[in-house]
């Protein structure tokens, strides 16, 4: 049996439920999972297709005890769900799995296929049994991770240089020598196909308003119902702000997105501002008091009116 | 059959776009490798390869349409003469249908007529889907319910099936009737073979396309066509579904993984669910508009008392399978999936719809 599941074990045994996965999904990469005995999490494994990060499950199991698996930048998000007390600290056992990275799946499946068969030692990656470029196939997020955990002792050299090593670095790069106008519009042509299904918001961990949230209710009415490319920016760019100081770059909203809307570029421009301005990082500390939630509050209102 | 040959296909195309809005699959720019239908025009490259990442049912259902527009036009003011006179239909305060208060006209400006479109390189499961729209939208002189704009959109369309030869892991088709070989929705299907495709015409309207010049005789014979992945029972579900309809715990257990996304809906090339809503430009001005809605979404059901009949994912979910495989089937006739795979490939909590169908179909065993 593996370290894994005896931990996943012990941990049942004190909260009744642990979030976790097994590998389920098609092709037998990871699928999220719900655990309640002993025997159920036999199946349990971590590997780098687990690329969910579960912590969007805890606000709605909120007031029970819960343990979770969780990766270093899963973790920072529970972290940051325990400082806005939308979870309870003491109802959350969190079990950390050391990572090195995770794998873009959909990614890989729409070059090779659906269900196309993925096999990872942590070096080298084959899909359907030939080895593939395994640079091209890592989340974005985890090549910039600073608690990733080289998969052999030398690990990699850095790149360095002028040379982006990946796409995101050489569209990061891009966008920064874009005008303001220019990135105007870059953004409308990626809203284009924005379909408003929501996934970035109900796969971010911090998007925990639900039927309240602002990007659909009608009272207030700050956007309309259609589904077109200024509906789509205005809805960005409500869920950019409302995540300020927030953002624990998990990167679960561009994973979700169905059209393929780089969205982390928005957030990473932001969480840098953020640091830059408050020395802060959201979901590091859970005693931590988030900048934007320093509101000073007298008496019903926000202004003490 | 007839032929046409790989290179011939953009000239077609073009052909067709002299007369038609021509949609068609293509891989768009820094997305990913997103792959949707766009409006197609002559030089635009097209992905016959990929399955696309959504349907094609913008072609019938838009995301968004426009019902109507209507101006607030008051009397007196130098607006309202001008207004009335373009107008095409006036509620004038004086008159019997009009619920406006004194001096005051609502101007109603019709939409714009649905244009004649071809709908380009959908495979079998997708023509299929629009049938089964039909079903509910399309019944002109008929029994049950005619939408006009949606009998309109579809009376101009045409659709060009490419018939499948090969599937993924995603793909479940072959669980109803006739698989990849369902011929229901397509005017023109074409079958892909070396250098090219044979047509054949489905439709007198697909038909007519195959004496186009880019058409020649073949003797070739057509490809076997993929066999995807089974589920036997698909159809009992209609009996079954209502005997699991309280067990929430069952609910509850199916749905554990959702995040209560709209993806499987939006994806879905028969989801159809639909929200009617104003939206004005400033306080004279608005549009009457149509847009998607999705059943998973909390806000869904939500009424105006603040009570929500389906209060949590589960009974959301609940609904989404019972629509598509209980209460459809019983009010329309048809199943509300054709097995395309999309709410699988693109669901990001790797929910398989296909499991939770299996799990209703043992839990019926068992009891």
């Amino acid at each position: 049996m593996s370290e894994l599941v005896s931990t996943i074990q012990k941990v049942l045994a004190e909260t009744g439920l642990v979030l976790g996965w097994s590998a389920t999904g098609a092709g037998g990469v990871a699928a999220p999972e719900r655990f309640h005995t002993a025997e159920e999490a036999e199946v349990a494994i971590f590997d780098s297709t687990c690329v969910h990060n579960l912590s969007v499950h805890l606000p709605r199991l909120k007031g029970r005890a819960v343990g979770i698996v969780a990766k270093a930048c899963d973790a920072r998000s529970i972290v940051e769900l325990i400082a806005e007390r939308e979870v309870d600290g003491d109802q959350v056992r969190v079990i950390e799995v050391s990572c090195t990275d995770t794998l873009d799946v959909k990614a890989i499946w729409r070059r090779y296929g659906y269900g196309a068969l993925i096999e990872d030692d942590g070096s080298e990656l084959r899909v359907n049994g030939e080895p593939v470029e395994r640079e091209a196939f890592v989340q974005a997020k985890c090549l910039d991770c600073e608690d990733r955990q080289p998969a052999t002792p030398a690990g990699k050299p850095v790149p360095s240089g002028s040379k982006p090593a990946n796409a995101r670095q050489q569209l990061r790069e891009d966008f920064q020598a874009m005008s303001v106008g220019e990135r105007r519009a870059f953004w409308r042509e990626q809203y284009a196909r924005c379909i408003r299904c929501h996934a970035c918001r109900e796969a971010c961990p911090m998007c925990y308003c639900r039927d309240v949230c602002i990007m659909q209710t009608t009272d207030p009415h700050w956007t309309g119902g259609g589904i077109n490319t200024a509906e789509a920016e205005m809805m960005q760019l409500i869920r950019v702000n409302h995540l300020a100081g927030r953002c624990t770059a998990c990167g679960e909203c561009e994973r979700a997105c169905p059209v393929g809307i780089p969205l982390m570029l928005l957030m990473e421009e932001q969480n840098r501002a953020i640091e830059e301005m408050f020395d802060y990082r959201a979901g590091v500390d859970p005693e931590a008091k988030p900048p934007l939630l320093t509101f000073d509050i007298k008496g019903d209102s926000w202004d003490g009116e | 059959m007839k032929f046409i040959s790989s290179e011939k296909i953009p000239g077609f195309l073009e052909a067709l776009s002299a007369r038609s809005t021509v949609w068609a699959p293509r891989e768009l720019t820094g997305s990913g490798g997103t792959v949707m239908f766009e409006r197609w025009r002559p030089g635009d490259p097209i992905d016959l390869e990929h399955y696309s990442s959504l349907s094609a049912k913008d072609v019938v259902l838009p995301r968004t349409e426009k019902l109507f527009g209507y101006t607030y036009a008051f009397g007196g003011s130098p607006f309202s003469g001008g207004l009335g006179a373009s107008g095409t239909a006036v509620a004038a305060s004086d008159s019997d249908q009009a619920p406006a208060t004194s001096g005051e006209q609502i101007v109603i400006k019709p939409a714009e007529p649905a244009p004649s479109t071809v709908l380009f390189g959908v495979r079998a499961c997708d023509a299929k889907s629009i049938q089964v729209l039909d079903a509910l939208f399309n019944n002109p002189g008929g029994e049950g319910y005619n939408d006009p704009q949606y009998s309109a959109r579809r009376e101009g369309l045409t659709v060009i099936t490419l018939a499948c030869t090969t599937c993924d892991d995603a793909c479940f088709c072959s669980s109803f009737e006739n698989g990849a070989s369902e011929k229901a929705g397509s005017d023109l299907i074409l079958y892909p073979v070396d250098g090219g495709f044979l047509a054949e015409g489905v439709t007198g309207k697909g038909g007519e396309l195959l004496s186009e010049p880019f058409f020649e005789e073949s003797e070739l014979a057509p490809p076997p066509l993929a066999e995807t992945a089974v589920i036997e029972g698909l159809e009992r579900l209609q009996e079954i579904l209502p005997g699991l309809f309280d067990d929430l715990d069952f609910w509850e257990r199916v749905s554990e993984r959702c995040v209560s996304c709209g993806f499987c809906t939006y994806g879905c090339p028969t989801c159809h669910c639909f929200n009617i809503h104003d939206e004005m430009q400033g306080d004279r001005e608005g549009e009457r508009l149509r847009s998607w809605d999705a059943c998973m979404f909390a806000l869904y059901t939500q009424e105006t008392s603040g009570h929500n009949p389906r209060p949590t994912l589960a009974h959301r979910y609940r609904n989404r399978i019972n629509h598509k495989f209980s209460y459809y089937p019983e009010n329309q006739g048809e199943i509300l999936c054709t097995g395309c795979g999309r709410c699988i490939r693109g669901c990001p909590a790797a929910l398989d719809i296909r499991d939770v169908l299996r799990d209703a179909l043992k839990a019926a065993r068992k009891e």
